[in-house]
């Protein structure tokens, strides 16, 4: 019983960061920013929907209106900031110090407006629990995170595989210069690329919270494990990052069958170091 | 014309300085220096009159944010109370907040900065990590540090200028595993937090639990600020204890909830950490049992607090009450044996004066002080008192 809700658990958590893993890693592999900021995006799309319901929203309205503030926030983040400082052909270190700074400064303007308190969604039904075969229960938040995140990680590799904009964005990744030449205007492709991935990322930026509440600092670790997850699984394969960030987790959760709590995290670690030193390249490098 | 001669005489004071002269200039100058005392006495008296100022170091953000807020709201009521009759011996109280976000290395950073650059003679603290960090600094520049919320038990040893005003945890956990004891719950898990407060209590429950007649089957960490405590409460459940014992300090009302999701059925036991108006109210902490520092608020004081900042006053917003009012009463016997307010005179005269009567007796022994404690149930969204007992 132990094991299948562990195995249950990682499988909720594993979505989840596999969302941010996949959202992150199309900004990396298209724009080569290293968007740390990405933190801040997910943790306003939790604090606005919470906000939103707080109104009397229903939910359904709250994530969506979340994810439009998300996409603009993006949008603002690309064009007034990392686009600026590619116009001045900042280094890639100068990137990311701005990404950091942008993403301690949403952090602080969240911690300042909403109060850095754990903050819960007034939703008595995601608390409530669903018994699954084999004893295991699993909330409907829970529930709805494993449903939005498979939705957002096919939605995402339709986007990128099948519309015009899609293939645009890739082929931009793919060879900024000939893009440029080819007039596929790249600095917009990046616009772009920010404003979907900030959407995507607003997924489980509310799903999350809705399990566990609000912080306003909460959003660092999950983007540090998805970016391990994007590297581990190859940059530039959204299937990858994906898959990668589902393995993570569920070593971290099954793990602790063998391991006290305490080594989990560390175990989990070096057993990345490891598959790294063997294959430095990703799992799923030769599918980019 | 003696003026006009004195005015072309070369070296006229020499000439002039006869015993008249002499006498004239040593009362003007004897003038001139009881004038000058008399404006530095007024000067001092009105420095005096005017503002002694005290630090806090709280975290007011981060996840322990809702505990540092009470904590600051408990120090602010109590201090505007005496400021609004007049001060202390007409010495208005100013206090100084600055926000640690319970981290130890930010505390030692405003500790320098408070005492340093602010010469401040006292300053007030929580979390038990940050007053570990601090006490040194408070031995070796005599700071003062009242502390009102932080349970470590090296607290109580950490500096002879650190007063805590509840008792450590290991204090509460001794009481707590009797009462487990003798209710036939033997069989007990850990849950604590990778912090000095959680692993303290931790190591607590590991020392005096067998004591009592219990077994330890299981231990399992969290991080402090995590509210995902699924993998260690599945982990703990598979060790089928009957009571699991918790020591964490944020997030206790997502733990709780948590712990009903999984559909657990072992007792729930913890300290005064517990002492969480959201965990209490909430229908999935029925049954908790936890220790509780005895200090409840007269009506008309929590009436006027409530009216004040729109929020009950909490047990720590009590706690910090109670502590400023230690301190105040400190700093009244202090300033009538006509000692400056200084951090060593404060001490020598908080163990002098020893007994305190606040909102909650007291009395401090040691440096940690001895107090009731209770242990109470969580029934229908309330606090119940069920046994009381005292720390020592």
């Amino acid at each position: 019983m132990l094991a299948l809700q562990l195995l249950c658990n990682g499988i909720v958590t594993g979505c989840a960061l596999g969302v941010v893993a996949i959202s992150f890693s199309f900004v990396y592999t298209t724009t080569k920013i290293f968007h740390v900021a990405h933190a801040g995006v997910y943790t306003l799309g939790g604090y606005i929907a919470w906000w939103l319901v707080k109104r009397g929203v229903p939910f359904v309205g709250a994530v969506a209106l979340a994810v439009v503030v998300c996409v603009a926030m993006g949008a603002l983040i690309q064009s007034q900031l990392y686009a600026q400082l590619e116009r001045r052909r900042e280094t890639h270190l100068v990137v990311l110090i701005a990404s950091l700074g942008t993403l301690a400064v949403m952090q602080n303007v969240i911690a300042a407006v909403f109060t850095p308190n754990i903050l819960r969604f007034d939703l008595p039904w995601a608390s409530q629990v669903v018994h699954l075969g084999g004893n295991v229960r699993l909330t409907w938040a829970q529930m709805l995170t494993v449903v939005v995140s498979l939705a957002a990680f096919a939605g995402l590799l339709w986007f990128a595989h099948r519309t015009l904009l899609g293939k645009r964005i890739r082929a931009v990744a793919s060879n900024p210069f000939l893009a440029e030449i080819t007039r596929l205007e790249p600095r917009t492709a990046h616009l772009y690329v920010m404003m979907v991935a900030s959407a995507v990322v607003c997924l489980p930026g509310v799903m999350v919270p809705l399990d566990f509440g609000l912080q306003p600092y909460n959003g660092v670790t999950p983007l540090l494990t998805a970016t391990i997850a994007m590297i581990a699984g190859g940059v530039g394969s959204i299937t990858g990052a994906f898959v990668m960030a589902v393995v993570i987790a569920e070593l971290q959760n099954l793990s602790l069958l063998f391991i006290p709590g305490e080594w989990s995290i560390g175990i989990t670690f070096f057993i990345f170091v490891i598959f790294m030193l063997f294959r430095p390249t990703g799992l799923f490098a030769a599918g980019r | 014309m003696p003026a006009r001669q004195a005015r072309l005489d070369p070296v006229p004071t020499l000439r002039k300085f006869g015993a008249n002269e002499k006498g004239n200039v040593m009362i003007r100058v004897g003038h001139l220096a009881l004038a000058m005392v008399a404006v530095a006495i007024t000067f001092a008296s009105q420095v005096r009159a005017e503002t002694i100022r005290l630090g806090a170091i709280l975290p007011l953000t981060g996840p322990g944010a809702l505990i540092g807020t009470a904590q600051m709201r408990g120090l602010q009521f109590a201090a505007e109370a005496v400021n609004a009759k007049g001060g202390i011996r007409g010495n208005q109280i100013e206090l100084i907040f600055e926000d640690n976000q319970a981290k130890p290395d930010q505390s030692v950073i405003i500790f320098n900065k408070l005492v340093d650059l602010q010469h401040l003679p006292m300053i007030f603290t929580a979390y038990s990590g940050p007053t570990l960090a601090m006490a040194p600094l408070a031995t070796r520049k005599k700071v003062l540090m009242v502390n009102g919320g932080a349970q470590a038990d090296k607290l109580a040893t950490a500096s002879p200028y650190l007063i805590n005003t509840l008792p450590t945890i290991g204090d509460e956990v001794k009481v707590l595993a009797k009462y487990l004891a003798k209710k036939q719950l033997t069989r007990g898990a850990i849950l604590f937090e990778n912090s000095a407060a959680g692993i303290a209590g931790r190591d607590d429950y590991v020392k005096f639990y067998p004591e009592s007649g219990g077994t330890v089957l299981a231990q399992e960490p969290t991080q402090f600020g995590q509210t995902d405590f699924r993998p260690a409460l599945l982990k703990i459940a598979d060790a089928k204890p009957q009571v699991m014992m918790v020591s964490i300090t944020a997030g206790l009302l997502q733990m709780a909830q948590q712990y009903k999701q999984l559909g657990n059925d072992f007792v729930v036991a913890g300290t005064t950490f517990f002492a969480d108006a959201e965990l209490i109210a909430d229908p999935a902490s029925e049954g908790f049992v936890h220790t509780q520092v005895r200090i409840d608020a007269p009506p008309e004081l929590a009436a006027a607090f409530k009216a004040k900042y729109g929020a009950d006053m909490d047990f720590f917003a009590r706690q910090y009450y109670n502590a400023m009012q230690i301190v105040m009463t400190t700093i009244d016997k202090t300033l009538a044996d006509g000692k400056p307010i200084t951090g060593e005179n404060l001490r020598e005269t908080l163990f002098a004066i020893r007994s305190f009567k606040g909102l909650i007796p007291l009395e401090f022994k040691t440096n940690t002080a001895s107090v009731q404690l209770d242990i109470n149930v969580m029934k229908g969204g309330k606090d119940v008192t069920v046994e009381q007992m005292t720390s020592d």
